[in-house]
């Protein structure tokens, strides 16, 4: 699909990396399909899919560690598609970190200078100044072996920053860490990032982790690029059905479009939305949860698209109730909808008759 | 009642592996030990008991038959340790990660050496060489048996060993470091030299001093391909055995044990996966 630059905030200038018709195969099996992307100078961005989408394969390809089988990959202006990983201005955090365990903290940090004919003074100051900015002094003697999990990341992303690559690539970086810790490292990776002012390019399959860190976030899935966009875009206007289902919570109500404007829902009614699909084309309307009002039966405000149901299910989560109305007929075929309502408001009973409404702004429309 | 029989039957049991487990420890060791204790008998001859001493070894060391088998055996085994040590790992290596032509095949016959009998691998050798012999002499120099092509049948022994050894080593062996390391600049060969060849470096040592082992014990295949004046140590030690255990061949075998534990404990003890805590 082609990305909309001027709403989807990329930034302006020579891109960090810019993808063109990128295409992975290893044997039959497409991994990365025909992806076209541009990441900004400075950009912090998530590519997000499920285990198995190509994120890993595209990170891999900007890396140099797996060639494209096609298309054009440039990292500031230069075309690398060819070249080998250790001529590229890019370096990665690997999945499991991949330390060399024969070597101490330091040595491992020092590993990508002296590669580059870095060393005496010159080495020691920068590795000292890389391990300051991750908070591992006095770590310096140890082996990865004798470091926690948490530690490991630092030094993998440590050996990574000494280098002052022009792009940091990171794949799952916060896979291997335990919740507590990897809600820490998040806002610890958002403010380093913003420190070094360096691209990070991030890999995860979490979409409340790319949310929350990134500038931009790229959903894919089955190798292709779905959408690109900040993630209040992404969230808000999801471009279809499989990023609108993957990224948090949505219900979506299956009907075909009647026109620009209206969507025959099959549970019934025509509701108002906005749509540039083609008249007839199935499609579903995607409602957020939050986005839901709750009315007593026929109290709905006039004008507003709306729904009459039964609550068929509540449950109560402290800040919030979480009730499931059904429309139509209850049993398997039943339209149903998820409804997230503040605590404060009275309790409702399940099987009392309710209406619910949205405002149009609120949803989106969306197809395959 | 059934839990008492239970646990009587549990008993008696665990008392009969109890005492097969000694039973096969007595069968494997008490020869050795025998061996031992004998090889410091003061005594002419072996089965008469006349108090300890090292003489024996004394007299074996002093023998310059033996002190030159010896060194046919030292030079033996250094070489063909070395050289298998280095194609070993290169076809373990090519075997792990390259598909080539040939390869399924390679992978299968690679192991051979390990599974024929010595005499099979003995006589195949010895056939070779003469072969060999034949065609080059055709072309002027004239080859016999000897030190160098006792050396060469090790070697075509020991690979296979060696391979199995590395290649064990590298099943465990991490590819991201690979890549980790090339990420961070180093060259295809600068990643072998500081990342690939350090951590496989046990999985090789353990490798070679197996192969110093097996070329140090060998008797069948030194016997074979061995000219006259190539004796190795075990080759002696059979030949001097036809006219008579002496006190004397107690005490190279003795001091012959003693090596090859030392080098198979060394070579295990390499092969360990190292413990992850300080």
């Amino acid at each position: 699909m082609s990305v909309d630059t001027a709403t989807s905030g990329a930034p302006v200038g020579v891109p960090a990396v810019e993808m063109h018709g990128i295409s992975k195969r290893f044997g039959d099996v497409v991994a990365v399909d025909k992806v076209d992307l541009e990441i900004g100078d400075g950009e912090f961005f998530a590519l997000l899919g499920p285990s198995g989408c190509g994120k890993t394969t595209t990170l891999r390809m900007i890396a140099g560690l797996d060639i494209p089988s096609e298309g054009r990959l440039a990292i500031f202006g230069e075309e690398v598609a060819s070249w080998p990983p250790d001529r590229r201005p890019v370096n990665t955090v690997f999945q499991a970190y991949a330390l060399f365990s024969h070597m101490t903290v330091a040595q491992n940090i020092a590993f990508g200078l002296q590669m580059r004919g870095i060393r005496g003074a010159e080495a020691d100051r920068q590795v000292a100044e890389a391990t300051a900015l991750v908070r591992l002094e006095g770590m310096e003697q140890r082996r990865p072996s004798q470091l926690s999990g948490g530690q490991q990341q630092r030094v993998a992303l440590a050996r990574a920053l000494v280098n002052h690559p022009k792009v940091l690539l990171l794949d799952e970086p916060l896979g291997a860490l335990d919740l507590k810790l990897r809600q820490e490292m998040q806002t610890e990776l958002k403010a380093l990032q913003r420190e070094v002012g360096i691209t990070f390019i991030f890999v995860t399959h979490d979409q409340e982790e790319a949310l929350a860190m990134s500038d931009r976030v790229g959903v894919m899935s089955e190798g292709r690029l779905l959408q690109v966009g900040t993630p209040t875009q992404v969230y808000e206007h999801p471009a279809n059905r499989f990023v609108a289902d993957f990224i948090g919570r949505t219900n979506l109500l299956e009907g075909v479009v009647e026109g620009r404007t209206a969507l025959r829902l099959d549970a019934g009614a025509v509701v108002a939305v906005e749509t540039d699909l083609a008249a007839g084309t199935p499609a579903a309307l995607s409602v957020r949860p939050e986005q839901v009002r709750l009315h007593g039966r026929g109290e709905a405000p006039q004008g507003a698209p709306c729904l009459d149901g039964v609550i068929g299910d509540a449950t109560y989560l402290g800040h919030a109730f979480v009730y499931t109305v059904s429309m139509g007929a209850p049993g398997d075929g039943a339209t149903t909808i998820t409804v997230r309502a503040e605590t404060g408001s009275a309790a409702l009973a399940v099987g009392e008759p309710v209406s619910v409404s949205w405002s149009p702004a609120t949803t989106t429309v969306v197809a395959d | 009642m059934s839990n008492l029989s239970t646990a009587g039957t549990k008993r008696s049991a665990r008392r009969l592996l109890k005492a097969n487990a000694w039973f096969v420890f007595a069968f494997l060791y008490v020869p050795i030990v025998v061996l031992v204790i004998f090889s410091f008998n003061d005594s002419e001859r072996v089965n008469v008991w006349q108090g300890l001493s090292p003489r024996w070894y004394g007299e074996a060391l002093g023998n310059t038959q033996i002190i030159s088998a010896l060194r046919v055996s030292l030079i033996v085994a250094i070489s063909s340790t070395i050289v298998s040590t280095v194609l070993g790992t290169a076809v373990a290596l090519a075997l792990d990660r390259y598909r080539f032509k040939g390869r399924r095949a390679l992978d299968g016959t690679v192991y051979l050496p390990i599974v024929i009998p010595d005499i099979t691998m003995a006589v195949m050798l010895l056939v070779f060489f003469a072969e060999a012999f034949k065609l080059i002499d055709t072309f002027g120099p004239r080859l016999t048996l000897g030190v160098t092509t006792v050396a060469l049948s090790h070697i075509a022994f020991n690979i296979s060993f060696v391979a199995v050894v590395v290649r064990a080593r590298l099943d465990q062996f991490d590819r991201t470091l690979e890549e980790a390391a090339r990420d961070l600049y180093a060259t295809p060969w600068r990643t072998f030299r500081r990342v690939t060849l350090p951590l496989i470096a046990p999985g090789i040592a353990a490798g070679a001093l197996l192969a110093l082992a097996l070329s140090l014990d060998d008797v069948v295949i030194s016997a074979f391909t061995a000219g006259p004046g190539a004796t190795t140590l075990p080759v002696y030690v059979f030949s001097t055995i036809r006219q008579g255990v002496t006190p004397e061949l107690n005490a190279i075998s003795t001091l012959m044990l003693a090596a090859s534990i030392t080098l198979v404990v060394a070579s295990l003890a390499l092969q360990r996966p190292r413990s992850t805590t300080p």
